[in-house]
């Protein structure tokens, strides 16, 4: 990481998220660093509960960490999301149900103002990219979950952001259309030269669409581990028949459960949890 | 009811196609048995009536009904149109009261933790009893039996919309306030399409509750219309007329709804489907 930290990528520093809920008080992240330089693919990778979500949040402006502080090509989450810098792709993919697929897409140019010819314009693009042509008229609930995903991240692709945060979003689908996707992906990110940063539980996933993977702990969340993945950026299937990749794998194993044959401690609910 | 509601939730079950609907696209399975129970019933109240069974002071021969239209169409029509112009009246400024009402108060937390408790309780008051009240206020005539019906309907409206309004994912919600979309955007596009079902269950039931309330106001407060005509034909005994104005309030109640249920398929390509969101 040559570049200038959190000149123009994803900065994250010592951020840490304090939930209060009267007595109760609940660590959700403490200390997390990490500088993702611009044009960089980065994941967050942890089991469920480590706040890998939370971290996203916070950059996305959803939520404000309770100390240090996050931004978004040199800016706060606050501004970058008022300029529209950033985009947000969700594990559910958020289709409108009553809108066809050709206005979803069209939902973020639509909000900005563009007007209604450059708006199509620039969905149908979104959607030829992302390999929907055809289904523009479909209603959301006609076509399968990996499509409804295609068709949010050609919505996040419209208003061309430099920063796309994508929340587990093929988490919710088979195996088979995840990889697919994994590499369809892969594809329009070079076509789209945007940052990228992704929660993901999949280690497979981590390590097809990262330049960087940032292992997170769970109680309180934070990271514990960075691995840089170095595939370059011309990426192909072959990548997974090459030993480096089980290599990764691995190391990425390890660092998320301990070393191999070492008693791995039993995660028991913290009563602050079973309480909520 | 039934055989406008039916066919209407078959349509959405198969996303917008009808089976079982015949050429003409109408569904017989679903129209014939509720028109052959009207026949079969008005056959033996006929039956019945010649026979002598039922007394006429109750019950008057359908013959003598049928009468009536053809003869008094003119009062029909007339002391209906009233009814009609009240209860239509009433049920849109209700009804948009109630949605414009709901929206600012959906803005606000203190109007709505303020006057939620009361909309609540209100589903316990008997409105029709404030007409003699209304009368006083505003006189009698039109605008008293307008008042009750407007009062009537707007509190399922208010509830339901309420519901409606915040009903919507909060996964929405934050896909649009990524996309830095102003609260107006928001409730144009999400929340407003999401809470229509939402309403459209409440204008089904003061859609009749319009007509009843207009009719029971028009007893206290009115001298025309069908709930009048209902007291005076009572009181002379004229039970053709009677039976024929309860008839004509059914019909009138039966076309509000059937215009409600078509604005509401009217407006799906713009919103939500019953429990889609």
């Amino acid at each position: 990481m040559a570049s200038q930290p959190g000149e123009s990528g994803l900065s994250i520093r010592d951020v840490g998220m304090v939930y209060r809920r009267g007595e109760q008080v609940t660590t959700a992240l403490v200390g997390c660093s990490l500088e993702i330089p611009e044009g960089n693919w980065a994941s967050l990778i942890g089991a469920s509960g480590c706040g890998k979500s939370t971290l996203l949040r916070i950059l996305a402006d959803i939520v404000r960490p309770t100390s240090g502080t996050a931004l978004v090509g040199g800016v706060t989450p606050a501004e970058a999301r008022a300029a529209r810098t950033f985009a947000l792709v969700s594990q559910q993919s958020t289709m409108l149900p009553w809108r066809k697929i050709l206005a979803n897409v069209e939902l973020g140019l639509e909000v900005a103002g563009v007007d209604k010819v450059e708006r199509k314009r620039r969905a149908e693009e979104a959607i030829e990219l992302v390999g929907l042509k055809g289904f523009e008229q479909a209603f959301p609930s006609e076509l399968s979950g990996g499509m409804r995903q295609r068709a949010a991240i050609a919505r996040a692709l419209t208003l061309k952001p430099r920063f796309l945060l994508m929340d587990e979003p093929f988490g919710a689908l088979d195996e088979i259309t995840r990889e697919k996707l994994n590499f369809e992906l892969l594809r329009i990110l070079k076509e789209t030269s945007a940052t990228l940063l992704l929660v993901t539980h999949s280690i497979s996933e981590a390590i097809i669409l990262s330049d960087t993977v940032a292992v997170m702990s769970p109680r309180p969340g934070r990271i514990s581990h960075v691995v840089d993945i170095g595939f370059g950026h011309e990426r192909t299937g072959a990548m997974r028949d090459d030993p480096q990749f089980g290599a990764y794998e691995s190391e990425l194993r390890h660092a998320l459960h301990g070393p191999a044959g070492a008693p791995r401690p039993m995660a028991t609910p913290s009563p602050s949890h079973a309480l909520a | 009811m039934s055989s406008i509601t039916v066919p209407d939730l078959a349509a959405d079950a198969a996303g917008g196609s009808e089976p079982g609907t015949g050429p003409a696209g109408i569904p017989w399975g679903l129209v014939l048995p509720p028109v052959l129970f009207v026949v079969a019933l008005v056959a033996l109240w006929a039956v019945l009536s010649a026979a002598g069974l039922i007394p006429r002071y109750i019950l008057p021969a359908p013959g003598a009904v049928l009468n009536e239209f053809t003869r008094n169409y003119a009062v029909l029509a007339r002391h209906a149109a009233y009814t009609s112009g009240e209860a239509v009246a009433g049920f849109i400024i209700g009804n948009a009261a109630a949605v414009l009402m709901a929206i600012v108060f959906s803005y606000s937390g203190l109007l709505k933790a303020a006057f939620y408790p009361f909309a609540l309780i209100s589903r316990a008051i008997p409105i029709v009893a404030f007409t003699p009240l209304l009368v006083i206020v505003l006189g009698r005539g039109l605008p008293p039996v307008i008042a009750v019906v407007a009062i009537a309907v707007y509190f399922p409206a208010f509830l339901n919309m309420m519901r409606g309004l915040a009903s919507a994912d909060v996964d929405y919600h934050e896909m649009l306030h990524t996309l830095s979309a102003s609260r107006w955007q928001r409730l144009k596009m999400v929340d407003l399409p999401a809470s229509m079902p939402y309403l459209f269950a409440a204008l089904k039931v003061s859609a009749s509750v319009a007509f009843i309330c207009a009719i029971v106001a028009e007893w206290i407060g009115a001298n025309v219309g069908l709930g009048y005509l209902v007291v005076i034909s009572g009181q002379y005994f004229k039970l053709p007329t009677l039976w024929a104005a309860i008839i004509v309030a059914a019909v009138l109640t039966l076309l509000l709804l059937a215009l409600v249920v078509l604005a509401e398929r009217a407006l799906r390509r713009w919103t939500a489907a019953p429990g889609e969101i």
